[in-house]
């Protein structure tokens, strides 16, 4: 296919790929020891994600040392780091997000929803790596960022919802409130970031078509 | 693929002696198209009742909604699924009974819903998942 020769053209392209797919599974796995972590209400669990978010942020230095480098044609090096700062954004988010968890008490009441977005997320952030895998391969995306912004509406249905059970809580204090409010809001917009990330592998595929 | 995994947790209630416009003030506020209907008794005493329903039943006949009760317009009893069902097992059940949505149980709780929509999402996020689908 055209655009996997492009892609695997060179060694550097090869290693900036690989390190790309790597980038993903890795914002997967912080994903999923997310959603463990609140399942289990794990806090030790919890904090790996810090640890992950550092590894993510090494790995996302090296994709853009090595675009730099010369990997690349040199039209398509900042959409490629584009895209590694939008999915490096979600690490960002999900590392705030985990550490207002450890900051609070998660309510009963939305208890479930919440485990339910974070399993959401997971599985969003799956199909991430299986668009940018079709990428590579050159396979139309359309089918696959559909499935994306699916996922998406999904949590977006959940978080007007949460938003409307948590103004209903009790709140003793500012911070405690702000703190339960801004989780919410973060767990509620990784999926927007992602889909971000998957507008954005769109552009990219279509860029190196024309 | 599982239910569980498409199933809509926003389950609304209304109880069956309430008058309609309370049901579609109800449906109206919370952007939901089925209410599930509490029959009084025992606690699996349950109905369901559509925006299909109440239009066609009630608003498009000129029926005033604040002169009926819930009960009048409930279908009984809901169709009841495990959430361990998969995705095109629902289906076939949807199609086979002419409904547009199944409610996932737990012994006498209704923890969900799954209507065409969310089968069509998941039938396309099967498709994009393609091998990865587990």
């Amino acid at each position: 296919m055209f655009l996997e020769k492009i892609l695997s053209q060179g060694k550097k392209e090869q290693s900036v790929i690989e390190s790309i797919n790597r980038h993903i599974r890795l914002l997967c796995t912080a994903c999923e020891t997310f959603s463990t972590a609140l399942k289990n209400r794990d806090a030790n669990l919890m904090r790996n994600i810090i640890e992950l978010e550092r590894e993510g942020d090494f790995v996302r230095r090296n994709i853009i040392s090595d675009i730099y480098q010369g990997a690349f044609l040199p039209y398509l090096r900042p959409e490629l780091c584009r895209f590694v700062e939008i999915v490096d954004r979600v690490f960002d988010l999900l590392e705030d997000t985990a550490l207002q968890y450890l900051d609070t008490e998660i309510p009963e009441q939305v208890k479930d929803e919440c485990a339910r977005v974070s399993f959401l997320n997971v599985r969003i952030c799956e199909m991430l790596l299986i668009t940018f895998d079709a990428m590579v391969k050159g396979d139309d995306l359309r089918e696959k960022t559909l499935a994306i912004r699916i996922y998406e509406k999904k949590i977006d249905d959940i978080k007007f919802d949460l938003i409307r059970d948590i103004r209903k809580l009790p709140i003793t204090n500012f911070w405690e409130g702000k703190i339960l409010a801004d989780f919410v809001s973060g767990l509620t917009t990784i999926s927007d970031i992602i889909e971000d990330a998957s507008d954005h592998l769109q552009i990219i595929n279509v860029s190196m078509r024309a | 693929m599982k239910l569980e995994e498409f199933m809509t947790t926003k389950i609304k209630f209304v109880d069956a002696d309430q008058s309609l416009y309370d049901a579609i003030e109800k449906m109206v506020d919370r952007r939901i198209r089925s209410l599930i209907v509490k029959f009084p008794g025992d606690t699996a005493n349950y109905g369901v009742i559509t925006a299909r329903d109440i239009v066609f039943g009630v608003l498009a006949k000129g029926i005033n909604p604040k002169d009926i009760k819930v009960s009048e317009i409930a279908s009984k009893p809901i169709m009841c699924i495990d959430r361990n069902t998969k995705i095109y097992d629902a289906s076939k059940l949807m199609e086979q009974s002419d409904i547009a949505r199944v409610f996932v149980c737990e012994g006498d709780n209704i923890i969900g819903v799954v209507s065409l929509i969310d089968i069509m999402d998941a039938s396309l996020i099967m498709r994009a998942r393609g091998k990865h689908v587990s």
